[in-house]
């Protein structure tokens, strides 16, 4: 058994990379005939790749490309190629059952079917078909064998020779072997010679022919030291080994022994050494690919900063913009706003203004009015009936002045809050002074003023009855109040062209200077300060009348010499069509 | 002439004193003080009314509104009224205002103010305004009544006692069955105010109510109306006899 053993190794070794021979065949080498076929089919793409890959050895490949040509190309002159590229691939990838059945669709007219027995030797002799083997290699034994082949005679007559020596057919397998050998020499291949010598020698060994077998084994283990090869230098050192423990030589065999394991470190060494490269290599190559994928890491980080960074700059250049125009928006209305505000503090001033002139108005009246009561009541108890009249004069007067104080104080506030009712009628002009004039007959009496009202009868006027006697009232009423003693007040209308009238109220009084004039027509919510303790009131009544005068579509104008008298001119619409 | 009848409506008894106290100064008869709506209809209906002063509020309610409106609805026995009122309150305005024709006086008011808004009440009424207080005219005549203004108040005369109108220049004298007197309207006014069916023209400047003719004299050329007042008669306006049924 462990010469079986052997022999078998051997085998392995016999089997030549590339290697061919024919039927009658063409005297080419088959490499040779496929570059030839590719040249002469460019347009089979898969064709010319599978050939290549073979040309590589590139097994996987050819399979690949020989199927797609196989199916998608009718070309029976090349299905053949593609068959044998598949059996060899799959040979050498030992699927040796699929190996044969692939070429056994090689067509027997296939020029390159020496190559294909041979194969088929081949394989049979690897799954220990050893009749198989004998019969494909006899076939292709007396062919022609084309120099630098596919195939050498040496190797179908050594598998032959190993093939007999399986079967125990010695004579055979010695005839073979030594043929083969010879044919070796003559090539002057070394390697191939230790491996005949061996087989030679073992063939001998077996039938125990041990002075025949131990030269050869002393050959091959003399030629294995010219090699660099630690396979053959540790097979020829074993055999010899072997040799000699079977001789009982035990020292020579462990001196061979020790050659065998010297050689077996250094094949281990190498072995080591290639698998340390190898796996530095791995090694190298995995850290290129952490490298890599640290370097996509850090690739993909920088991204994500780099988008997180835009991002996050658009949106604060978007929080900025819209704080920009909030703060913009916040600052136009905190303009507005103190502009309301100044505007408000300053009516509300006036309306304090007011309050306070008013109310001081109204307290030194009523508290004259007080006064004036309990004089009464001290007359009332001495019975003195002329100077108890002349008070009650004296307090009606009084009670007058408040009350039309309050009466514009109230058209004031119904003005301002647009309350008051409006309404425009023809209106006769001349009724509506002799009636104002009669609410103020004790008046006029006490100042012994003349009055006068020539005032056209015919004019009729077009506004709102009651706003024209507030103004009518309080005009006379200032006029009273600034006419001296015996002085005159006259009401007149003059005539003018257009559709207006104009009222003159004309008096003889102080008058008074271009500045209060001025002041008096400012159209200014601002009341006149109270410069002149007596006879100055609030100017309230005179800004009523401004506001009423406008609003009944009138003018007024105010012409005034001190000490002189006073002018004021009304402008009203006269009623379109009389009667 | 007779006084203007006036209906006072008026919750405050020193308010209503005052103004009958004016009214009755200024020649005017009031015939009634009415202080709820109730008597103010009651009185209305009672009297004859010439003019009516009403006061807004009634017991704090606008009473006195309800009862113009009341009188508007009921075709030609509305008559001239006046509003007082101490408020100048828009939306109480807004109410009164469709009461048309509309006048109001505010409280307070005087003599002359009053006497001035019943006159606009009247003219208001009656759709001839601005007379009484111009220099051409002081009468405006209703359906049943001429009204006249004498000094500072009106008076009345009964269109059925008018016996014929002569007219000088821009004054008519009026014939009753009476008394003469003199108004201030012209003649085109007043023939165009008057019935013309009633009142025709007999000569230039002479109107005469058809209804107090007793005699018409063609060969003198003479009318005789009731009282024997003899009226001429000009060719010129013959044709409104063709208009008459003539009896004999």
């Amino acid at each position: 058994m462990r010469k079986l053993h052997f022999l078998f190794f051997l085998i392995l070794l016999i089997f030549p990379l590339f290697i061919f021979s024919q039927v009658n065949p063409p005297l080419i080498t088959f490499s040779d005939c496929i570059k030839k076929k590719a040249d002469k089919f460019p347009k089979e793409v898969n064709f010319n790749k599978a050939q290549f890959f073979y040309l590589k050895k590139n097994w996987d490949s050819t399979l690949v490309y020989s199927m797609k040509q196989l199916s998608s190309s009718n070309n029976t002159e090349l299905a053949d190629y593609c068959h044998y590229f598949r059996g060899y691939s799959f040979r050498e990838l030992k699927l040796l059952k699929e190996a044969r059945s692939e070429l056994n669709l090689v067509s027997k007219k296939f020029i390159f079917y020496n190559l294909v027995n041979y194969k088929f030797g081949a394989i049979s002799l690897e799954l220990k078909e050893f009749d198989k083997a004998i019969s494909y290699f006899n076939k292709i034994e007396k062919l022609p064998i084309v120099k630098n082949g596919d195939y050498k005679l040496s190797n179908i007559y050594e598998n032959l020779g190993t093939s007999y020596l399986h079967l125990e057919k010695y004579d055979i397998a010695e005839d073979y072997l030594f043929k083969s050998t010879s044919l070796k020499i003559k090539e002057n291949d070394t390697l191939s010679i230790i491996s005949s010598y061996l087989n030679l020698a073992n063939l001998f060994y077996v039938q125990y022919k041990d002075k025949q077998a131990i030269p050869y084994f002393e050959k091959a283990y003399s030629l294995s030291k010219k090699v660099n090869d630690f396979n053959k230098k540790r097979e020829a050192s074993l055999n010899m080994a072997v040799v000699e423990e079977n001789r009982g030589n035990l020292k020579k065999a462990l001196i061979y022994r020790k050659e065998l394991e010297q050689w077996k470190d250094s094949l281990h060494n190498q072995n080591k050494i290639w698998a340390v490269a190898d796996f530095e290599k791995k090694f190298a190559v995995a850290q290129k690919q952490k490298q890599i994928k640290v370097l996509k890491v850090e690739n993909k980080l920088k991204n994500t900063q780099r988008n997180g960074l835009f991002f996050s700059a658009i949106g604060l250049l978007l929080i900025l913009t819209a704080g920009v125009y909030l703060y913009g928006q916040k600052v136009k209305n905190a303009k507005i706003i103190l502009l309301q505000k100044n505007k408000l503090d300053e009516l509300n001033a006036t309306k304090d203004q007011l309050f306070s002139i008013v109310s001081h108005d109204l307290r030194s009246s009523v508290n004259a009015l007080k006064t004036s009561n309990s004089k009464l009541s001290a007359t009332l108890e001495t019975k003195n009936y002329n100077e108890l009249n002349q008070l009650i004069i004296q307090n009606s007067t009084i009670a007058n002045g408040a009350y039309s104080l309050l009466d514009n104080l109230l058209h004031w506030a119904m003005l301002q809050t647009k309350q008051l009712y409006f309404h425009k009628e023809s209106i006769h002009l001349y009724s509506i002074v002799q009636q104002i004039e009669y609410n103020y007959k004790p008046l006029l009496l006490d100042k012994t003023l003349t009055f006068e009202n020539s005032v056209s009868k015919n004019i009729f006027i077009f506004a709102d009855l009651d706003s024209l006697k507030i103004v009518l009232r309080n005009l006379l009423d200032n006029a009273i109040k600034f006419s001296n003693e015996n002085g005159k007040i006259s009401f007149y209308t003059r005539e003018t062209i257009s559709d207006f009238c104009e009222l003159v109220i004309e008096d003889n009084g102080i008058g008074m200077n271009e500045n209060t004039i001025k002041e008096l027509l400012a159209d200014s919510p601002l009341l006149a300060k109270k410069n002149n303790s007596e006879i100055i009131g609030t100017g309230l009544g005179l800004q009523l009348c401004k506001q009423m005068i406008r609003k009944n579509g009138g003018t007024l104008a105010i012409e005034s010499e001190l000490n002189k008298g006073t002018k004021m001119i009304l402008t009203f619409h006269k009623t379109t069509n009389n009667g | 002439m007779d006084n203007i009848n006036v209906l006072i409506i008026e919750d405050t008894p020193e308010q209503s004193e005052a103004l009958a106290k004016v009214l009755l100064e200024n020649n005017y008869n009031t015939v009634g003080i009415a202080t709820n709506f109730k008597d103010a209809l009651k009185l209305f209906y009672e009297n004859t009314i010439d003019i009516i002063i009403i006061d807004v509020f009634l017991d704090g309610k606008p009473d006195g509104i309800t009862f113009a409106e009341s009188i508007n609805i009921i075709p030609n026995s509305s008559k001239p009224f006046v509003f007082l009122t101490s408020s100048q309150d828009r939306q109480i305005f807004e109410r009164a205002k469709l009461t048309k024709p509309f006048s109001f006086l505010m409280k307070p008011f005087n003599e002359l103010e009053i006497l001035y808004a019943i006159e606009m009440a009247v003219e208001k009424f009656y759709a001839q305004i601005n007379v009484f207080m111009s220099e051409e005219q002081d009468t405006v005549v209703s359906n049943d009544y001429l009204f006249i203004k004498k000094k500072n108040s009106l008076k009345k005369v009964a269109i059925n006692d008018i016996l014929y109108i002569e007219v000088e220049e821009r004054y008519c004298n009026i014939i009753t069955e009476k008394e003469k007197f003199v108004i201030q309207i012209s003649l085109t006014k007043i023939s165009n105010l008057l019935d013309k069916n009633k009142f025709v023209k007999t000569h230039r400047n002479t109107i005469v109510n058809t209804d107090k003719i007793e005699e018409i004299i063609l060969a003198d050329n003479l009318i005789i109306l009731k009282g024997d007042h003899k009226i001429n008669l000009s060719d010129t306006y013959k044709d409104f006899l063709k208009k008459m049924n003539i009896l004999s």
